[in-house]
This record gives structure tokens, sequence and C-alpha cells, in this order.
């Protein structure tokens, strides 16, 4: 019990602070100061992609949010200069403008979110800091994992040994309640390269195509 | 214990706050910054919901390979993003969302 409890501190402090660097990245007037507190913000995001048992792309979130697209926009926002262009941040009446539609969609999304089928009734603690891996034998699971219909409130727990079967379907019971961590990485990447392996190849094709429309947009056009 | 409806409250009031920014801020690299938070907000109910439809305790791994793509077209998007600011820049010597104004007058 003691340790639901932590992994719900954990989640709540990481949402706050989530919450507040992104109001700090809205309200700063210094460029600089927004980007860095955009990466404090997707630190604490990839935090909770952590806590529901998506390793893979917490550390993506890491790397290319609060990695590579920081960086971009750093070098940008020096690059430009951006010092003085800070003069007149916005009048008052679009500021209250803004914040009443974005304040009226967070109301919405709120009141969604809690009237879901089941939405605050079961759960599941942050599951890979505090689930109990390994309980679970391999046929246990199964009931334990659809209780609700639809869109409901429970996650159901994370089953190492479910992973492992799914991973490699020829080994026995016995071996794959052993397993002791999910294959987060295995498992994702087996449903990358098989269902949707020509949208990956596609997506190659995109970013390659965005890195040179950002080369020829950038480059200096010459009047001659 | 968390309930699923919590973090697409988190996700929700991101979002939110990244459409805050894009609709009050001038400064066209902070909107930028801001449309990127919106799309990380979508990459947590993404995975929060790949965890609630998980069956047998593994995760629905659909939801986590289309928050992969969003992440990657995320990256791309800033990329030539930032060349069109670049190249805004160069021309008007300024970012300010107001400087863009040559359909108006």
């Amino acid at each position: 019990m003691i340790e639901t409890s932590i992994c719900q501190i954990v989640f709540y402090v990481f949402a706050l602070l989530a919450i507040l660097f992104a109001i700090c990245v809205v309200g700063s007037r210094n460029p600089v100061n927004s980007a860095m507190n955009m990466a404090l913000s997707f630190g604490c995001v990839a935090a909770i992609l952590f806590g529901l048992g998506a390793q893979f792309l917490g550390i993506v979130q890491i790397i290319v949010y609060a990695g590579a697209i920081l960086v971009l926009f750093l070098f940008v926002v020096m690059m430009l200069d951006l010092k003085d262009e800070e003069r007149n941040t916005g009048s008052m009446r679009s500021a209250a403008v803004g914040t009443t539609i974005a304040a009226i969609l967070a109301g919405l999304i709120t009141s969604i979110s809690l009237s879901l089928p089941g939405a605050t009734e079961i759960s599941c603690p942050m599951a890979a800091i505090c689930d109990n891996i390994g309980e679970l034998a391999p046929g246990a699971e199964a009931t334990q994992a659809t209780p609700t219909p639809g869109y409901g409130g429970s996650l159901p727990a994370l089953s190492p040994a479910a992973a492992a079967k799914a991973v490699q379907p020829d080994i026995s019971d016995a071996e794959a309640a052993k397993a002791t961590s999910m294959q987060d990485i295995r498992l994702l990447g087996q449903t990358l390269y098989t269902q949707y392996n020509i949208a990956f190849v596609i997506l190659g094709f995109a970013l390659l195509s965005g890195t040179v429309g950002a080369v020829a947009l950038a480059r200096k056009i010459r009047k001659d | 214990m968390i309930p699923l409806a919590h973090y697409l409250i988190l996700s929700g009031i991101l979002f939110s706050i990244g459409l805050a920014g894009v609709l009050i801020r001038k400064n066209i690299v902070v909107v930028f910054m801001c449309l990127e938070m919106m799309l990380s907000a979508a990459n947590v109910a993404l995975v929060a919901f790949s965890r609630a439809q998980g069956t047998q305790g593994i995760p629905v791994y659909d939801a986590q390979v289309l928050s992969l793509f969003i992440t990657a077209i995320a990256a791309a998007e800033v990329a030539i993003g930032l060349a069109l600011i670049v190249a805004m820049f160069r021309s008007r010597r300024s970012v300010e969302s107001t400087a863009l104004n040559t359909l108006k007058d």
C-alpha cells in the first residue's frame, strides 16, 4: 500500500511539474527560457511515459524532443538573436481570449475523461516502478485484464510472462513465468516491422524529404 | 492507484496550454514550441490508451507505433518549420506573427 502511494505521488508530482513548465513556456518573455522550460516539461512527460510502461517511447521522448528538437530551437533562437524582438508580447485582450478558449477546451476534455465508463473506478499503479512483476502466472492475468467494457478506467497490469510468450511462442509456460522484465522494445519492434512495415518505410521517406526541404528552404537565395 | 482518466486529463491540460500559447504568443518560435507540446500531449493520451486497451498483460502496441510516428514526424516538422522561420527572418527581419500581413494590405 505504501508503494502504491509512492507511485501516485511520483505520477502527480511529474504531472504537476509538466504542467508548470508548460505554463512557463507560454509565459516567459525570453525565447531561450521558453526552450529550456519546454525541455524540462518534455522530461516530465517522459517520466510519465516510463511510468506507463512505455520505456522505449520515454527514451525516444528524451532523445528526440528534449535532445534534438531543443537543440534546433536553441540554435535558431541564438542565430536569429531575438532579444530585441520581444517588445510587445501581445495585448491583454488576445491573452484573455486565448486563455478562455484553452480553459474551455481543458474543461471539456476533463469532463469527457471523467465521464468515460468506469473512468475513475479501478486503476493500476505506475507499472514500471512498482508493479509486482512476475507474480502473475501466464494464465492468471487474462481474467484480470479485461473486466471493463470500452474505454474503462482500469489500466490492466503488465505481464512480462505474456510478453515473453508473445515474443517467443514456442517457449514453455514455466520458462515464460520466469521472465521478470517487460520486453517492451522487442514487442514494439515486432509490431513496427510486421504490421506497419510499409508505413515505417514511408516515414523514412518523409524524414528524408523533410531534411532536403529544410536545407532547400534555409539556403541563401542568390540574386544573380 | 491512478485511473486512466487522470492521464487523459493531464494530456488534455498540456494540449490546452499548448493551444493557449499558439493563440497568445506573437513570437513564431515560441508558437512552434507550443505546437510541439501539443504533439507530445497527444503522445501521453495514446500511450495511456495503449495500456488501458491491452489484454493479457500486453499493451496494444499499435498505439505506441502511432506515437512513435508522431515523434518522428514532429522532428521532421521542426526541421522544416525552423527553416521557414529562418527564411522569414531573412526576408522580413522579424519573427513576429504580426509581420506576416502582406495579404492584409
